[in-house]
């Protein structure tokens, strides 16, 4: 990027400032959102007596969460 | 016994008791005319330059409302749907794209140490954090655009805090957030709305006495109720803090008084 071109723009900390007072707890709810659909896994992966937790376990706690909009798109990273 | 004249020979209304006497309107309707609020009956103001005529009564009008904001809401609803419908076909269409799998977003070492914290978790394949990465960021998206939603339908241009909160609050599979994200704007109308009292408080509200009083004994410093006096509460307590005298005075002990028994 040209520096000339760079001027035009609000610089990024400034931005990412503004943000942060906007949504705070971003990094909070995502962290509840994995704890939230790991737990299901987990709970998921005992009652089938296995030990690790793999893609397929996900996907299927986010379609019996509601969040089965999430799953096709993320079918491509199996 | 006279039976002639019963209801108007004493004076009486000769309508009282009589059911269906008067005009009969439907239930949930408002006879009265509010004309001095609504201006005349018939009139429903278009915009704030015209005024057009009707001719139709106030229930009528108040039903056109209701449907006109239900319509609106609608309208709104059905908007969001399309945005939402647009931005799934958006995602897939970015994940068919993809061919570099390794570059995310979102660090998988942090989404990996998230899940660890889940005492149950043994062990996690190689896949999961990878599709938390692109989950996570689709959460964020969904959540911006649904919150977005909410700011432009209060007619604004900046996301804030109970955008989001509202976002949470609307969408079912949004309900785990709740505890997370507290309804600040709620919070403040609630505190508006509380009564307050009129003395003027001073210190921090851990430093004021509290005492409990049982309902029937709650009454004015010596005032007698239910055969007892009843004391000041903040009399009977020692204080093992300075207050302010004018916050609050103690008032001197109630005289005893004298009950003059029944059998005397």
């Amino acid at each position: 990027m040209l520096p000339q071109e760079q001027d035009r723009f609000l610089p990024i900390v400034n931005v990412s400032h503004i943000m942060k007072k906007v949504m705070p707890a971003n990094a909070k709810i995502l962290k509840y959102f994995i704890n939230f659909i790991t737990g299901e896994a987990s709970n998921k992966c005992q009652r089938e007596k296995r030990k690790t937790i793999n893609g397929d376990d996900l996907l299927w706690v986010m379609t019996t969460l509601g969040f089965e909009d999430y799953v096709e798109p993320l079918k491509g990273y199996l | 016994m006279d039976h002639q004249g019963h209801g108007h020979g004493h004076g009486q209304n000769p309508s009282m008791g009589v059911v269906g006497n008067g005009p009969q309107f439907p239930y949930g309707s408002n006879p009265y005319q509010a004309s001095h609020m609504t201006g005349s009956p018939g009139m429903v103001v278009a915009s704030p330059g015209t005024i057009q005529s009707t001719g139709q009564p106030p229930s009528t009008q108040l039903g056109q409302h209701q449907l006109a904001y239900q319509h609106m809401h609608q309208q709104q609803q059905q908007q969001l749907r399309q945005r939402l419908q647009a931005f799934w076909a958006n995602q897939y269409q970015e994940i068919e794209k993809v061919t570099d799998f390794k570059n995310h977003s979102l660090p998988l070492a942090r989404i990996k140490k998230i899940m660890k914290a889940d005492e149950d978790v043994r062990m996690i394949s190689a896949e999961a954090p990878v599709i938390f990465a692109r989950a996570c960021e689709m959460f964020i998206l969904e959540l911006t655009l649904r919150s977005w939603n909410h700011t432009e339908e209060n007619k604004r241009r900046t996301l804030q805090k109970n955008d989001i909160a509202a976002a949470i609050t609307r969408t079912d599979i949004f309900d785990f957030l709740v505890d997370i994200v507290p309804r600040e704007d709620l919070k403040d109308e609630v505190l508006a709305s509380m009564p307050r009292g009129d003395v003027p408080v001073t210190g921090p509200p851990e430093a004021l006495p509290y005492c409990y009083m049982p309902p029937q004994q709650v009454g004015a410093a010596g005032v007698m109720m239910g055969n007892k006096p009843v004391m000041d509460p903040y009399a009977q307590q020692t204080h093992p803090y300075n207050m302010a005298p004018q916050l609050w005075p103690q008032p001197p002990p109630p005289p005893e008084q004298q009950q003059s028994s029944p059998d005397q």
